[in-house]
């Protein structure tokens, strides 16, 4: 499962979050934060630069997220980054995602495409994915440019790839 | 050799003894000439009865006395030296075969001896140096054909090991060839993979710049739409 020191900071993540009831506002903002750490390996690389002081890590957390994000997910980023553990924030947002759906006993369903899903198909597509698993699954998109068009869903160890770039790569795979 | 000493040692004998048969009247008497003449002087002098002068006019006498003048012969030695010769000589011959011919006989005989033993020693000698010869050449023969036989096996052993080498070297480069072919054919196949994939990828480039141009945001939500209805149709 999880590393330990990774599911221990989600878990006081997720207590922190729920603690200042505004749990899913504070999961999203953290989740959408990780997603941009994992695209942009400069920014990620910054916050984990040893060499830059703490404070100064801190500070552009909080340039980056004053006024777009909640005070608490600003200050739980800030307390994440603080402790030198930049890296490791995506994969404790992902254990906190997957904690706080557990709690409502649901799954968590990665939903990558190219454009943002509106509500309707978030809706349409948990109860297909609910009617294909069986499974109450919670959708986070991430937009993912490279997937061209269509939808990448992971389900834990479970894809289900409908996206354009799979379609070409088997056109490229056929062409071999 | 015996008779051979014994013709040597009687010759001069026979030689002395005809000297002595045929020794001449006139020098018979083996005198000196003045011997000669005061013999015949003595006897003429007592024939004519003590008187000197008639004697000495006697012609008779005269040629007795002119035969004492005559030479002597060239041959035949004097009487007495033959008598003294002779014993002397009989004397020598005597002491001769007593003592010296035993003593000649025994050095001849030790002579032939040694020579005889000496021959055999030779004879012996050349018989062992015939055996060591002949031990010689047979081992000379054995070390000829010992070498012989080295050198065959040698040669055999150096022919072995040509065609070893020779065996691998050929060995090897059918390897080669075989590898160099595989290499070729797989070159040959990379190469056509490569200009496949190069191909394809020169093609997917240019659907895939189509395929963004065509994916507005109606027809992303018609995929995702469409993506929905598959996830929903599909159970399992």
């Amino acid at each position: 499962m999880a590393d330990p020191m990774v599911s221990g900071y989600a878990d006081a993540l997720f207590a922190v979050a729920a603690a200042e009831g505004d749990l899913a506002t504070v999961e999203d903002e953290l989740f959408r934060f990780a997603q941009a750490l994992r695209s942009d390996g400069e920014l990620s690389s910054t916050l984990a630069d040893q060499s830059v002081p703490v404070s100064r890590r801190q500070q552009v957390v909080e340039d980056l997220l004053g006024g777009k994000a909640s005070a608490t997910t600003t200050a739980l980023i800030s307390m994440v980054v603080g402790a030198g553990r930049t890296a490791e924030l995506p994969a404790i947002v992902d254990a906190l995602v997957e904690r706080s759906a557990a709690s409502r006993n649901k799954a968590v369903a990665t939903v990558r495409s190219a454009v943002d899903l509106t509500a309707d198909q978030r809706d349409r597509l948990a109860a297909a994915i609910n009617t294909r698993t069986g499974k109450a699954v919670e959708i986070k998109v991430v937009i993912d440019p490279t997937v061209l068009g269509g939808v990448v869903t992971e389900i834990g160890d479970d894809i289900i790839d409908g996206s354009v770039r799979r379609r070409l790569n088997q056109l490229r795979e056929s062409f071999r | 050799m015996n008779n051979r000493r014994t013709r040597l040692l009687v010759a001069p004998l026979f030689a002395l003894l005809g000297l002595v048969a045929f020794a001449g009247p006139a020098s018979a008497s083996g005198e000196s000439v003045g011997a000669c003449m005061a013999h015949h002087l003595d006897e003429a002098v007592e024939a004519n009865h003590g008187d000197l002068h008639e004697t000495l006019e006697d012609h008779h006498v005269q040629d007795e006395l002119e035969k004492c003048f005559e030479a002597p012969s060239p041959i035949l030695p004097e009487l007495n030296e033959v008598i003294w010769g002779g014993s002397a000589f009989l004397i020598l011959f005597v002491l001769m075969v007593k003592k010296g011919f035993p003593a000649v006989k025994g050095a001849m005989d030790a002579r032939a001896e040694k020579i005889r033993s000496d021959l055999d020693a030779a004879e012996q000698a050349r018989t062992d140096a015939q055996s060591v010869q002949a031990d010689y050449e047979a081992r000379l023969a054995d070390s000829k054909s010992e070498a012989s036989r080295l050198i065959d096996e040698a040669r055999g052993a150096a022919d072995q090991v040509k065609a070893d080498l020779m065996a691998r070297h050929e060995a090897e480069l059918a390897d080669l060839r075989t590898r160099a072919a595989a290499d070729i054919e797989s070159s040959r196949a990379q190469a056509i993979a490569d200009l496949r994939a190069e191909v394809a990828g020169i093609a997917l480039g240019a659907a895939e710049r189509v395929v963004q141009s065509s994916l507005d945001a109606e027809v992303q939500g018609r995929l995702i739409d469409a993506y929905i209805d598959e996830v929903a149709g599909s159970n399992g």
